[in-house]
């Protein structure tokens, strides 16, 4: 060991604290609810080379500072949002990152950097995000990395296009300082930890805490990862112009304390804007974060154990697209992502893994201008089912993304014309098991003025699949009820579809798969489920064979144990993984 | 005649006395009864009153602290409590904010807790206000009253009715309470709109239903309190201590336990304040170290902040609190060593029960007690202590980490204490940096029995000089509630922009709940000359996320006009966050705060003596390790100290409630009012 270990916990745990503190200031002085209220931003701080120490994603930071040939002063801020100059740490234009070398008595200690998706960023739709793009030029406006502040001073010509190039330049500008200060706020506390410790001190301790989670992750891959390889294959619905689905596949195994990850076999790029720039960086940070939540939460992370991952994305495909494809919805192939990994990573041990979820990142999207002639632009980040797992049931209508919060309906009422008729979880959408599926989540909105509205989701075509036994979720769909009763059904990806003062849009999720046996659920928790509405009656009896006395919520015991009887005999062997109405959507396209 | 404050914790009852005439304090503890805390409570009073010699019926005021609402929380002890939401929002605590925590893919390990209303004990009525107020559907009472006694008849012991958009207009939670009144008049009722008028549904019904969850127990436990007094033949009036420190009626704490929450740590914070003000320091950062968790506080120009919204167990609660800031750091707290050999303190605790392994009660892991103990800075045999500690177990316990971590035993140790430390400087920083305060411009006060030890480590972190020990820092939060002032808020959610806003209006709603601050003081029977209300409006840019809360005036208002509110609002906004908007404001929540001020007699100052304190010294051979080595550090008793005395670092000051370790290169001066101070050797003034 190179050095005083105590030390090394000291500054990780100072780390912890900064990075908190990056959120904080982000929070409290951002604009637009979906970083604010929603929390959709990442954080992160890096050693002098670039290799994230302490954060929620995947290092870029080498790249982008390529892109400046006169290197980076004190007092630098690189602003950017342009996924193909960063390796795709970025996914899409909404996402706007700040970066801000850290120096210490004139000498560059390490970067910190955080972005966030901002509000609207031009383009054909309000929100920016359009369903029918074709090519990044047509998603709206793209910043190649650019010195917003240079030795400090505040270049106005890069502020001034940003904000003409927005529907909603004053939010976007709040969001960018907020961006800014938060950077600051954690370049100010390594300069107080180089203070402290010294600066040589300070980045031995970065090395050795990124040796630590190398060594950690050498173990995880021994003792988690198939010598002989495991593949698991899923599906996004559709692109939004009508191909699809679109497959991704994933191969696994490892060679001694090497990795292998190989997503050759996935489905070309998409013609629409679902195609995923997956960085390797930001891969392995998720799996690292899978392998963790799994195996020890405490664990910290840092890039320090990425030279023992090794992945292969083939060029052109759905995961590395060619520039200039359309990014802006990646969200569903994001997501999608860590449904395979996580099936592929359980094809050995089924146990330790859970179901399929939701599987996106729903967006309701609601802009126009209200009666008092102000314009407004409502997002709305929607959540779901999250799956059965190996310690218990599925949340019922939570977030998949971390430390995203709903929007409460009393802020929606009072700031946009609109009324929240109801907010609640989908009965039986969540698929049966040992441990029951997350229910979806039904929201239905009546427009109190005229606007546009678009959607984004996915998982409207192929289920959640369930684990170990457990039943698939239910899907996701979307009805727009006009005022003299007409009903619409619309697609799960939509650009700005005209509503008027009285309509209403009905906005429910996906759903998600089970976790084991339903039969061996106990009758208690299924009574309990049922008393509480969130599983019906008739649901109860079909799937977890329980029966409930005649006009009351009493479990009827002889009953039930007689009818799972029944239920064991004639249903046969359980398949370890259901995947519901998959083999005949996935079949009837293969026309595309 | 006497005042008589009572703080009760979980293993002992604190108790102490105060001659309203001469200022004079005794205290005295005996062991909880948490059975029935009122036991204890009236077991402390007899007990105080025998050992000061005072007769019971001259005590005219009792000033009581809590942890009867917390604990039901805690341990899940609460009310049956039933829930009537809108129709359609049913789900709203199932859902709660659809939160998991990161980073991502952690939600695989997120266990959630149940909310404190069932859902099958939760209906949604029919009817619907807007967010203007306005009646949308008219309420449905003959289904809501058939919910009713649906929820009574499945046993409901109390019940909540928190309704959207109710914080604009309570007309159908009002009706709904009538309701449920005729149905049956013994079951308490809590209304959103009474509990916490402001806008966001999920955190006033969560906060509603607190209340109910709490208010059975709470009214029982006072009725009990009352019986107990009336039995010993005590008239006193009795006061409860809120969570933002101030006082209120027997009758109102019945009404609202959920004010309570915080009512135990708020003492300590109050405590710190005022002798911080005494001692000449009116900014202190506090912290009190327990053998579980340290609560952190901040008190600026003598004022502890308040904080709206505050976390009872999982639960966000948003009922006004002093700001205090809880980690799981104690001296119980385990020292383990993950997979990546990093060395991690906390959160789990070794508890009472087995407790640290130098108690010798079983337990094997080492905690920061037995680090404390291995170091020397703990001596194993206090002076008037009830347990003697086993410095063996302690070493044997910490062994088993140095070994993992391959290194000697004693680093190890110091290793342990130093990044507890850390810990708490990290709560340290949310109370301070987080909100814009430097922590050098504040000193540091240390509370609790391990508080002492960690003190001027914790400030050398943190630069905050000087730490000032107080003479008990083991029952500070007693003594802090003898400096409550009677204290309540009124407050109503006001969304309007600034181009919106008529100054006239604007003050007229100030005035309104001036009128009924006014009113409240009046019924708390406070002196006119002893009342004062003051204003608060929350403001933030049109549409940002969060509010700053700004002190304005009526005066002020009228003489400058609302354009002013933009000014402090963008002035704060450039200080903390460093950009200021061309962008109009907006108001959302206006409060008035009622404050009956409370004479409190002080306790007088001592003559200083000079500087030797060797009568102290108990042993002047002992040894503790600091940088790599054991050197001398004696050890003195702080009884035997007396104002104008220094003791010089590296030193040890024990006492039976508690040690105080100065660390090398720093010197402890007794204070007049016998506060150890403890200042780096540079900064002392000859």
């Amino acid at each position: 060991m190179a050095m005083d270990s105590i030390t090394v916990d000291i500054v990780e745990n100072a780390l912890k604290n900064i990075k908190d503190e990056m959120d904080v200031t982000l929070f409290r002085s951002a604009m637009s609810p979906v970083i604010r209220e929603q929390h959709d931003c990442f954080p992160m701080i890096t050693d002098v080379h670039g290799q994230m120490v302490v954060g929620n994603f995947g290092s870029h930071v080498p790249e982008v500072i390529a892109h400046f040939p006169e290197g980076v002063a004190e007092g630098d801020v690189i602003f950017l949002s342009d996924p193909y100059s960063c390796g795709g740490s970025i996914s899409h234009i909404n996402d706007w990152m700040i970066i801000i070398p850290i120096f210490f008595s004139s000498r560059l200690v390490g970067y910190a950097s955080m972005f966030g998706h901002v509000m609207d960023v031009g383009g054909p739709v309000p929100a920016s995000l359009p369903v029918t793009a074709t090519s990044i030029f047509g998603e709206g406006v793209r910043f190649p990395p650019v010195k917003l502040y240079e030795r400090g001073k505040l270049n106005d010509a890069v502020l001034r296009i940003i904000q003409a190039n927005t529907r909603t330049p004053l939010e976007n500008y709040s969001d960018l300082m907020a961006l800014v200060a938060a950077c600051r706020t954690a370049e100010k506390r390594v300069v107080e930890l180089c203070a402290r410790f010294g600066p040589d001190t300070y980045q031995e301790a970065l090395d050795e805490l990124l040796a630590r989670t190398n060594r950690m992750m050498r173990q995880l891959i021994q003792g988690f990862l198939p010598e002989q390889p495991v593949s698991f294959e899923d599906y996004v619905d559709d692109d939004g112009l009508g191909n699809g689905p679109f497959k991704m596949k994933l191969s696994i195994w490892r060679e001694g304390d090497q990795a292998f990850f190989d997503w050759t076999g996935t489905d070309p790029q998409a013609q629409g804007p679902i195609s995923y720039y997956l960085s390797d960086a930001m891969f392995k940070m998720f799996i690292g974060a899978f392998l963790i939540s799994v195996f020890d939460p405490a664990i910290m992370f840092n890039d320090g154990f990425y030279d023992l991952l090794h992945v292969t994305t083939p060029e052109g495909s759905l995961l590395r697209p060619n520039f200039p494809a359309a990014l802006g919805c990646r969200t569903h192939v994001l997501s999608r992502l860590f449904d395979v990994l996580s099936g592929a990573l359980s094809l050995n041990t089924p146990e330790n893994s859970p179901a399929a979820g939701y599987g996106t990142s729903p967006y309701f999207i609601y802009s126009g201008t209200d009666a008092d002639g102000r314009d407004y632009h409502l997002m709305e980040v929607m959540y779901g089912g999250l799956p059965g797992r190996p310690i218990g049931d599925g949340l019922d209508g939570h977030s998949w993304w971390p430390a995203f919060v709903n929007i409460p309906t009393e802020y929606l009422e009072t700031y946009y014309p609109l009324r929240v008729e109801y907010y609640r979880t989908g009965m039986d959408s969540g698929g049966a098991g040992l441990h029951r599926g997350g229910n979806c989540n039904e929201k239905l909105y009546t427009c109190l003025a005229d606007g546009l509205v678009s959607i984004h989701d996915d998982r409207a075509k192929l289920q959640p699949w369930g684990i170990n036994g457990g039943e698939p979720g239910t899907s996701s769909y979307k009805i727009l009820i006009r005022s003299d009763g007409t009903v619409e059904h619309l697609p799960s990806k939509l650009d700005g579809v005209e509503v008027h003062k009285g309509d209403q849009v009905l906005f429910v999720t996906g759903g998600s798969g089970g976790f084991g046996d339903p039969l061996e659920r106990h009758p208690d928790r299924v009574r309990a489920d049922v008393a509480r509405g969130l599983v019906s009656r008739d649901k109860a009896a079909k799937s977890y064979g329980v029966v409930f006395k005649p006009g009351t919520t009493e479990v009827d015991e002889v009953a039930t144990e007689d009818l799972r009887r029944d239920l064991r005999e004639t249903r046969g062997e359980l398949a370890a993984f259901q995947f519901g109405n998959r083999d005949v959507v996935a079949s009837s396209s293969d026309t595309m | 005649m006497y005042r008589l404050a009572v703080d009760v914790g979980g293993t002992f009852t604190d108790v102490v006395l105060q001659d309203e005439q001469s200022g004079q304090i005794v205290a005295t503890k005996v062991p909880s009864t948490p059975e029935d805390q009122s036991r204890g409570l009236l077991a402390g009073i007899l007990k105080i009153c025998a050992e000061a010699h005072v007769n019971v019926s001259d005590i005219r005021t009792i000033v009581h602290g809590m942890t009867v609402a917390t604990n039901a929380v805690l341990e899940g002890k609460g009310a049956k409590v039933g829930l009537i939401t809108t129709a359609g929002f049913e789900q709203i605590l199932h859902v709660a904010r659809s939160w998991t925590p990161a980073p991502v893919t952690a939600w695989i390990a997120f266990l959630k807790p149940d909310p404190l209303a069932d859902l099958e004990l939760t209906r949604g009525a029919k009817e619907r206000m807007t967010a203007r107020g306005e009646v949308h559907v008219a309420l449905d009472e003959a289904s809501v009253r058939e919910q009713i006694s649906e929820l009574y008849d499945a046993g409901v012991e109390s019940l909540t009715v928190s309704l959207l958009n109710s914080y604009a207009n309570p007309q159908h939670e009002q009706r709904i309470r009538s309701i449920a009144f005729e149905i049956d008049a013994n079951i308490p009722v809590s209304i959103s709109y009474e509990i916490l008028p402001e806008f966001r549904e999920y955190e006033r019904t969560l906060t509603t239903v607190m209340n109910a969850y709490v208010r059975p127990v709470m009214q029982r436990y006072l009725r009990n309190v009352e019986a107990h007094l009336q039995s010993e033949g005590l008239g006193s009036r009795v006061s409860i201590v809120r969570s933002d420190g101030g006082l209120m009626s027997v009758a109102a704490a019945s009404e609202r336990p959920v004010h309570t929450m915080l009512s135990g740590p708020s003492g300590g914070v109050t405590a710190a304040a005022s002798i911080g003000t005494r001692t000449g320091f009116r900014n202190v950062i506090s912290f009190d170290m327990g053998g579980t968790s340290t609560d952190v506080a901040l008190t600026y120009d003598g004022q502890p902040r308040v904080s709206r919204e505050t976390k009872v167990g999982v639960f966000p609660v948003k009922s006004p609190s002093l700001e205090v800031v809880s980690i799981g750091a104690g001296g119980g707290s385990f020292a383990h060593v993950p997979l990546t050999g990093a060395l991690r303190v906390g959160p789990q605790s070794a508890g009472a029960v087995p407790g640290p392994a130098c108690y010798g009660r079983g337990g094997e892991e080492p905690t920061v007690t037995d680090a404390n103990v291995l170091l020397g800075y703990l001596p194993p045999s206090l002076v008037g202590g009830e347990m003697k500690l086993d410095p063996e177990a302690a070493k044997t316990s910490v062994l088993r980490i140095s070994e993992k971590l391959g290194i000697d035993v004693y680093r190890a140790a110091k290793g342990i204490y130093d990044i507890v430390n850390e810990n708490m400087y990290g709560a340290l920083r949310v109370v301070s940096v987080e909100k814009g305060y430097d922590p050098r411009q504040f000193a540091l006060l240390a509370l609790g029995g391990a508080g002492p030890l960690h003190a001027n480590a914790l400030a050398n972190l943190a630069g905050s000089y000087p730490v000032v020990i107080p003479p008990t820092p083991g029952v500070l939060s007693a003594l802090g509630f003898l400096e409550s002032d009677v204290r309540n808020e009124f407050s109503r959610t006001f969304i309007q922009t600034q181009s919106q806003m008529h100054l006239e209006t604007f003050i007229a709603e100030l005035k309104a709940l001036s009128e009924e601050a006014e009113r409240w003081l009046e019924a708390e029977q406070v002196a006119k000359a002893l009342r004062s209300v003051t204003h608060e409006v929350d403001v933030r840019y049109f549409r940002q996320g969060f509010e700053i809360p700004l002190q304005v005036s009526v005066d002020m208002l009228q003489q400058e006009g609302l354009g002013v509110l933009k000014q402090m609002f963008d002035e704060i906004h450039e200080r903390t966050y460093g950009f200021k908007m061309d962008m109009e404001l907006e108001v959302v929540n206006l409060r008035a705060v009622a404050v009956g001020k409370v004479t409190s007699p002080v306790a007088p100052m001592l003559a200083l003596s000079d500087e030797d304190a060797s009568h102290a010294l108990v042993d002047a051979e002992h040894e503790a390790y600091f940088d790599g080595e054991f050197r001398r550090t004696p050890l003195y008793d702080r009884a035997r100290l007396v104002p104008g005395n220094q003791v010089e670092g590296p030193a040890i000051v024990i006492q039976k409630d508690s040690t105080t370790l100065v660390l090398p290169g720093f010197v402890a001066t007794v204070d007049v009012l016998s506060n150890l101070v403890i200042t780096p050797v540079s900064t002392v003034v000859e």
